[in-house]
């Protein structure tokens, strides 16, 4: 890519071939992740008829039957209001829970918490719990049942280890200062520990929320009563119905990807800051 | 480390709080866990107040030498395997290659690397129903492009070969972000120092990658290696949305779902044989055990090769 620069003379006008060939690859590859969204966009703005017709000439007026129909006949508000609450509930428990194991695992106020975050590191390279955590559910009488969906959801280990991190880089000075000072435990870490680490508590929050609202597997093993389904479940089993209907289909798979899209430009930082958390280091 | 928030009774203040997180963990996460390999021994079902026996080793048996189903299984085991390397492989290469192109800062290069990203916020449900209309086989938009090229496909709903090749290909599309972003974290550890000095030094584009790039990419190298191996090992989530569970496709995690939870034909009547499946899931978990360690091993001998 750089031979010229070996020669003895530059000529005036050099063609950024390095330049032209990433920008080249770059748009193609774009026009594979905009393809599908265009083509959903495109589909819920045409009849059936349509689409029957051609699938992919452009529609030619803008109408909203579609995403009028879907709305009407999938139940979406009702599913949306499930996954926020489960999202919510489980959400809230694990972080206030996760905090008071991660801070003072970080801090070495209790005896052998090395090993208690060794502990926690164990589970990503366990067997599936899918099994036994059913047979739990189930003996619990919490099968088909909000509250037992939501205890699945309460834990999260990775969450732990980017907070113990994350606290390590607090000063301890801070926790003599506060006691001496007559802060309690409890008031310190919710007080004065909890603003101080909110980056990595947005980042495990924003990944343990999604992935919740992402879970696709769970409901279909838990939650047999409709009235209780989220988003996900009930975007399937409206496709089970609607299936060759691909225009009220689209519309549906439109109105919930929007949203998704719309806070996925908020959060990014948060999703790629947990991903990368430790990932770098040696 | 000295505690200084009170003696005495105070002092067990951080256990007291610390405690419902540790038993959640132990009641719905670890314990879990670790009884999969009890329940691998019995014939356990999934109705409630059912017998359950001890069975030995009947259901390890039954996955690997009994009748039709064990050739059934030996396949799924296979095509995880295959799924796995193909995913693998590609996932890393795309992931590397888009993260050097974007790391060059070319204007604009910000939205391309959000653009990749996007569907790992979408999740399964989305990205499936979404390629399966892209992938719609009368006049979808996939189809129309092969028909340039005079050929046609059933794409998802054609030959088993052919959909799992297009769940390969969509769970890359997915995933790819993931890999280039700690790629890009990885690459932005790297001083420019480093690179000046190569090219003062007389390097070419190619000859920096290999002898500063590479092997100064090393951790995120690692990561991702073993991030892409031990989730496409597991991964089986796209098979559901997009062919669901059909003959000639299905891998080791789909089948531990599926006969664990009665849904191999498609209908929730069918039995739930958990114990089965509980040994299903012990032997998936030892093929990601094996494979991750050694591969992790032979990470950590050339990072201490490359590193020192």
């Amino acid at each position: 890519m750089n031979t010229s620069s070996n020669r003895s003379y530059q000529p005036s006008i050099r063609i950024p071939w390095g330049k032209i060939f990433s920008y080249l690859a770059l748009i193609f590859l774009a026009l594979l992740y905009l393809g599908p969204i265009f083509m959903l966009v495109n589909t819920s703005l045409k009849s059936m008829p349509a689409f029957m017709k051609d699938a992919t000439t452009l529609a030619t007026e803008l109408r909203f039957d579609n995403f009028i129909e879907a709305w009407n006949k999938a139940n979406f508000p009702k599913y949306l209001l499930n996954s926020v609450i489960y999202t919510a509930a489980a959400t809230t428990i694990y972080i206030i829970t996760a905090i008071f194991v991660a801070f003072p695992i970080a801090r070495g106020y209790i005896k052998f918490s090395g090993p208690v975050l060794t502990l926690f590191v164990i589970a990503l390279f366990l067997p599936p719990a899918l099994i036994p955590q059913f047979q739990l559910i189930l003996n619990l009488g919490l099968y088909n049942n909000p509250i037992g969906y939501i205890m699945l959801f309460i834990v999260n280990p990775i969450g732990i280890v980017i907070l113990v991190n994350y606290i390590k880089t607090v000063p301890k000075e801070l926790d003599e200062a506060a006691a001496l000072d007559g802060c309690g435990y409890f008031r310190f870490v919710w007080d004065i520990v909890l603003p101080l680490i909110r980056p990595a508590v947005a980042t495990v929050v924003v990944m343990h929320a999604i992935g919740i609202w992402n879970e696709v597997i769970a409901p279909t093993i838990y939650l047999t009563n409709k009235n209780y389904y989220p988003i996900t479940r009930g975007l399937i089993v409206f496709q089970g119905v609607y299936g060759s209907n691909w225009p009220t289909l689209a519309a549906a798979v439109l109105l919930l990807t929007l949203p998704m899209l719309l806070l996925f430009l908020f959060l990014q930082r948060y999703i790629v800051s947990g991903l990368t958390a430790g990932a770098v280091k040696g | 480390m000295s505690y200084h928030f009170g003696r005495g009774w105070a002092r067990w203040t951080p256990y007291l709080l610390l405690l419902p997180g540790l038993l959640f963990y132990f009641v719905v996460a670890l314990g879990p866990s670790v009884a999969t390999a009890v329940y691998s021994f019995t014939d356990a079902t999934g109705i409630k107040g059912a017998p359950m026996h001890w069975i030995g080793f009947d259901n390890y048996r039954e996955f690997l030498f009994m009748g039709r189903a064990s050739i059934d299984n030996l396949d799924a085991l296979k095509r995880t395997l295959i799924f796995c390397i193909a995913v693998t492989f590609l996932q890393f290469a795309l992931g590397l290659l888009v993260a050097l192109l974007v790391n060059q800062n070319l204007p604009g290069s910000n939205i391309f690397r959000t653009l990749y990203f996007m569907p790992v916020i979408l999740g399964v449900v989305i990205q499936g129903l979404m390629w399966s209309l892209f992938l719609y086989p009368l006049g979808g938009p996939a189809a129309k492009l092969l028909q340039l090229f005079g050929t046609r496909s059933e794409f998802l709903g054609g030959q088993p070969s052919e959909a799992f090749a297009w769940v390969i290909a969509i769970q890359i599309w997915a995933n790819m972000g993931t890999t280039m972003m700690i790629f890009l974290a990885g690459l932005q550890t790297i001083p420019s120092e480093m690179y000046d000095a190569a090219r003062i030094d007389g390097a070419n584009t190619l000859q920096v990658f290999q002898h500063v790039t590479w092997p100064l990419l090393t951790p995120s190298v690692n990561t991702n290696l073993l991030l892409n191996i031990i989730g496409s090992l597991q991964a089986w989530q796209l098979f559901l949305v997009l062919v669901g569970y059909r003959n000639g496709t299905q891998v080791l995690g789909y089948l531990i779902y599926a006969t664990g939870f009665g849904q191999t034909s498609g209908s929730v009547t069918s039995s739930f044989r958990q114990g089965y499946a509980a040994a299903a899931s012990i032997i998936l978990f030892l093929l990601v055990l094996v494979i991750g360690m050694s591969v992790q091993y032979f990470l950590q001998r050339r990072e201490q090769r490359i590193l020192g």
